[in-house]
């Protein structure tokens, strides 16, 4: 509070008050936090608004707007209410606003980024893929419209052999910086003689990385270090602010290394990004279809290796925010309707305070004050409760942006150019400045209409044009709050839906810790098998162990690791259509540890895991039917990756398990005996089902595993439950947002139904005095109330539920098994505003009943 | 003649002695009169009596439990001895053979 305090003074205070007043109050900062906000607020308000001698127009006006301070004082309950309402729908538009102006709409931080795209392969289906090398060396070859290109691919080392740390980075083309189009701050780029196979021993690092492991020493660069076990030279450092929207955990890269022969280097080995930045004046449109064409060339001169249909040119810019822009917008169009709930809110709050000020406005227009004048009086007393409810909302947004960053997914570009500033400020400027001209211009309009009558009759009571404004604007705010009671209802129910399906294994009680063993101890598999066998056994001893098993990779882990697979049997004409599937490279323990259901046949003996002669497989229900539909699996023969690798026996098939996310809808997965395997694994997960809660169990784990060789990393140590919170955690955040925004909506929408049925029921006290007074039942006079409320509800509902039909598709990446018209969440939404409907009525309808016929007739 | 809230000001000052600035002169107006008034208000006053000449404000020093922030220290002047001194004497005589509580006891 004090900070915001502070922040604010410091900002919006004369430069000869800020340092005395705010020295004040931090010396009496012992005195809390609403002490601190009067404090604040006070000296705002008196020591900035001095009016500029001579300038009559303006001192009229800022002396309106003391005088509309001092009304505000004077009604407390609704200058509170105001205030709140209008703090919290600004402070939450100007924390979206924040994430989404540099996430979506800044341009990335490199010269000329318009001109920088990603460059993928297109499938048949319209998706895009990844590119293998020979693709990007002949595109790049070909294409007059690229300047410069490279070709990216993920890599993560280990640094250190002391303190071995595994960092996320890249293997990039030499130009990779020069295309991006910025330098090292220290030391060198890549040179173009380094992107050679057997040349690439230079590193580059990142700022942050120089920072933690070389304590920002300059002379680092030049030095060597140890990555992943062999010495590269850091030839250069990027600068602190270089924001990497290509990959934005990337720490540390090296050259690529790549030449057209190697292996790997394939047309069909879809694993590296290609950028490109295209000659200044060639526009996208025109490169993209170069490349197309291009692309097609190649695809005629090697019919066998191009599943792929073309080339996708994708803008950088829209390319990095292309998974997260429906989300954001999404909840920017929440907040929007939060707004505009807000809005019709505080414009229905003045429409029941000008009733009352009608006297007030009569007397002034009798006086002489034109309409003009008290139009300005209006707007002057909107800019204060607007300017107030904007403070209080910067303050709202200081509060929340923090908080919603923590929760926003780590790999969001740009994460870090998130603050409040001068965009934040000026889209909160804006909303000021159009809050009070629509709280001034409405209730003005309708007041200044009927004044003559007012003074006449000397009776408070409302037109008819402010009743059905009144209505109107409450008949928005439902349908608002039931637009956002829907999106939030859905994606509460997709979310639930999730958590409930079958990850295709017991995900209680399950451990896993990721090793990366590297270095001068492992230079071979037998090592490594060795390394293995004596964690299995060091974490077997650890009490609260029920198994333990070692696998190459885990479901729901985050890795990705996928094999081509062929049918020795029948093998596919063109090598793009193999089916690929997770490759599981495990412990015999493995099945029985994650508990997944063995379906036919059997899993691998302890022989048969140590047998390096017969090849066997197992592998998972929906590769079987995919390979062999109608047929039995066991028995069948296949193999992974080139025509040079053994051929397998399938001897079982398992249940499907999800492996990149519970909404995973491929899984394809083998598995296969470590020691059969052709390679031995650096980086393992060791899988563990305990007996007893597993994040108690994690710290004696952790210390065996450490044990057996206490210089290897242990990257990361997760339960299962954690790890499926992790890959739930955006849809989580949404349902917080949506859930916090709806239910906003909802109370203001109460309040405005009970604001318009009070004031009715006051404004007919008469009426209603008569109609008991002539017979009318509690039961009828209830009715009667009820009934306004009710049809209030119905309108807003309808016409709710009808934007929400068009507004949900927007909604579409939050939702899981679930369709937009969902019928449940319908009814779900029309009993609750139902309910809050009737229950606003609730209080006006004892009002009513209790109305006293006799005083009732006398009163008026 | 003095406004009200500038009479209170003045006298607080007046109390508070060396080193009156906005914390002090705000305690030595609560503790003597119960009145919350705020310390922009009363920066407000300090500054329109500055204005007339009646009071004169110097920077102090930076202290580390302000956070590094000076203060600024008013004083009376003569001229606002006598205003004040012109303003209560002329309460006294309007209040004079009225029994409105005010008379010395």
């Amino acid at each position: 509070m004090i900070r915001a305090c502070v922040w604010l003074l410091e900002r919006l205070l004369p430069a000869d008050w800020s340092d005395h007043v705010i020295g004040d109050l931090v010396e009496q900062q012992h005195r809390g936090s609403w002490w601190m906000l009067r404090q604040t607020l006070a000296a705002l308000l008196f020591l900035r608004a001095r009016p500029h001698r001579g300038d009559r127009m303006l001192s009229t006006f800022l002396n309106d707007m003391r005088i509309g301070a001092r009304h505000l004082r004077r009604a407390p309950a609704f200058a509170a209410t105001s205030v709140v309402t209008l703090g919290i729908a600004i402070g939450a538009s100007a924390a979206i606003f924040s994430v989404i102006e540099p996430v979506l709409l800044r341009p990335l931080p490199y010269p000329h980024a318009e001109r920088l795209a990603f460059v993928w392969e297109r499938n048949r289906d319209g998706t895009f893929d990844n590119i293998g090398f020979e693709t990007v060396v002949d595109l790049a070859d070909n294409a007059k419209s690229i300047e410069h290109w490279a070709a990216i691919g993920s890599w993560e080392p280990t640094l250190g052999d002391d303190t071995p740390e595994r960092v996320s980075g890249d293997r990039v083309s030499w130009s990779y910086f020069r295309t991006l189009g910025v330098q090292p701050a220290i030391g060198r780029d890549f040179l173009e003689e380094e992107d050679q196979q057997g040349h690439n021993g230079e590193v580059i690092l990142s700022h942050g990385l120089w920072q933690r492991r070389f304590g920002s020493d300059s002379s680092a660069v030049g030095k060597k270090i140890s990555v992943g076990g062999m010495p590269m030279t850091i030839v250069g450092v990027m600068p602190a602010n270089f924001d990497n929207v290509v990959s934005p955990n990337a720490e540390i890269w090296r050259v690529l290394g790549y030449e057209p022969s190697l292996p790997f280097a394939c047309r069909t080995c879809h694993h590296l990004r290609m950028i490109a930045r295209m000659k200044p004046g060639a526009s996208m449109r025109a490169a993209a279809t170069e490349l197309d064409q291009i692309h097609a060339r190649l695809e005629k001169a090697y019919p066998k290796e191009y599943a792929s249909v073309g080339a996708g040119v994708v803008p950088m810019q829209e390319e990095v925010t292309r998974g997260f822009r429906p989300a954001l917008l999404a909840l920017a169009g929440a907040v929007c309707l939060v707004l505009l709930i807000a809005m019709a809110n505080v414009v229905n709050l003045q429409l029941a305070r000008a009733v009352r000020r009608r006297d007030e406005f009569a007397i002034r227009s009798a006086l002489g004050a034109g309409r003009g004048r008290m139009t300005q009086q209006l707007l002057a007393e909107g800019l204060v409760l607007a300017l107030i409810g904007g403070l209080a909302g910067v303050i709202v947004a200081r509060v929340a942006l923090p908080v919603l960053t923590t929760y926003l997914p780590p790999d969001l570009p740009r994460l870090g150019a998130i603050h409040l500033d001068a965009g934040g400020f000026a889209a909160v400027a804006a909303l000021v400045l159009l809050l009070s001209i629509v709280m001034a211009v409405i209730p003005g309009s309708l007041a200044a209409n009927e004044l003559g009558a007012s003074l006449r009759s000397g009776r408070r009571l409302a037109s008819g044009a402010q009743h059905i404004t009144r209505s109107t604007l409450v008949v928005a705010e439902i349908a608002l709050a039931a637009m956002l009671l829907a999106g939030a209802t859905l994606v509460g129910r997709s979310l639930e839906r999730l958590l409930g399906v079958n990850a295709g294994f017991e995900t209680s009680h399950l451990l896993s810790l990721e090793v990366d063993a590297v270095g001068k101890k492992y230079p071979n598999a037998a090592s490594l098998y060795a390394y293995h066998d004596r964690v299995r056994d060091a974490v077997r001893g650890v009490p609260g162990v029920a198994s333990v098993a070692v696998t190459s990779q885990l479901p729901l882990g985050g890795n990705m690791d996928r094999f081509g697979i062929t049918d020795v049997g029948n093998p596919p004409s063109n090598p793009e259509q193999v089916p690929s599937g997770d490759r599981y490279t495990v412990t015999q323990d493995y099945l029985a540890t994650m508990k997944i259901p063995l379906l036919r046949g059997r899993w691998f003996t302890a022989a048969e895991a140590v047998d390096t002669m017969n090849h066997v497989v197992v592998v998972s229900q929906s590769l079987a039917q995919r390979l062999w539909p109608g047929q039995d699996a066991l028995g069948q023969r296949i193999r992974m990756g080139e025509s040079t690798r053994a051929t397998r026996t399938v001897i079982g098939v398992t249940g499907d398990v999800k492996h990149s996310g519970l909404d995973a809808n491929i899984t394809q997965g083998f598995y296969v005996p470590e020691r059969q395997w052709f390679f031995a694994d650096n980086a393992i997960t060791v899988v563990v089902r305990t007996s007893l809660e597993p994040a108690s169990v994690a710290p004696a784990v952790r210390r065996a595993i450490s044990a057996v060789d206490p210089s290897l990393p242990i990257i990361r140590v997760a339960t299962m439950d954690q790890l499926i919170a992790k890959s739930t955690a955006q849809r989580r955040l949404a349902l917080v947002l949506f859930a916090a925004f709806a239910g906003a909506a909802v109370l203001l929408a109460v309040a405005g139904i009970y604001g318009v049925l009070a004031g009715s029921v006051a404004e007919r006290t008469r009426e209603i005095g008569l109609r008991s007074a002539l017979g009318a039942t509690p039961r009828e006079i209830v009715a009667l109330v009820v009934r306004q409320g009710a049809r209030l509800g119905i309108v807003g509902l309808v016409a709710g539920l009808a934007g929400g039909a068009l507004l949900t598709k927007y909604l579409r990446t939050f939702l899981y098994g679930i369709g937009a018209g969902d019928p449940i969440t319908l009814a779900a939404v029309i009993v609750a505003l139902g309910a809050v409907t009737l229950a606003a009525c609730a209080v006006p309808a004892l009002r009513a009943v209790r109305i006293d016929p006799s005083e009732a007739l006398r009163s008026e | 003649m003095l406004g009200e809230l500038e009479q209170t000001v003045i006298l607080a000052v007046l109390h508070v002695g060396a080193d009156a600035y906005g914390v002090p002169v705000h305690d030595e107006i609560h503790r003597r009169t119960g009145r919350d008034v705020t310390i922009g208000t009363i920066y407000k006053t300090l500054t329109r009596l500055e204005e007339k000449g009646l009071v004169a404000s110097h920077i102090g020093d930076p202290t580390p439990e302000r956070g590094g922030r000076r203060t600024r220290c008013y004083a009376v002047t003569p001229a606002g001895r006598r205003a004040l001194q012109a303003s209560i004497k002329t309460l006294r005589r309007m209040a004079a053979g009225l029994d409105v509580g005010l008379e010395p006891s």
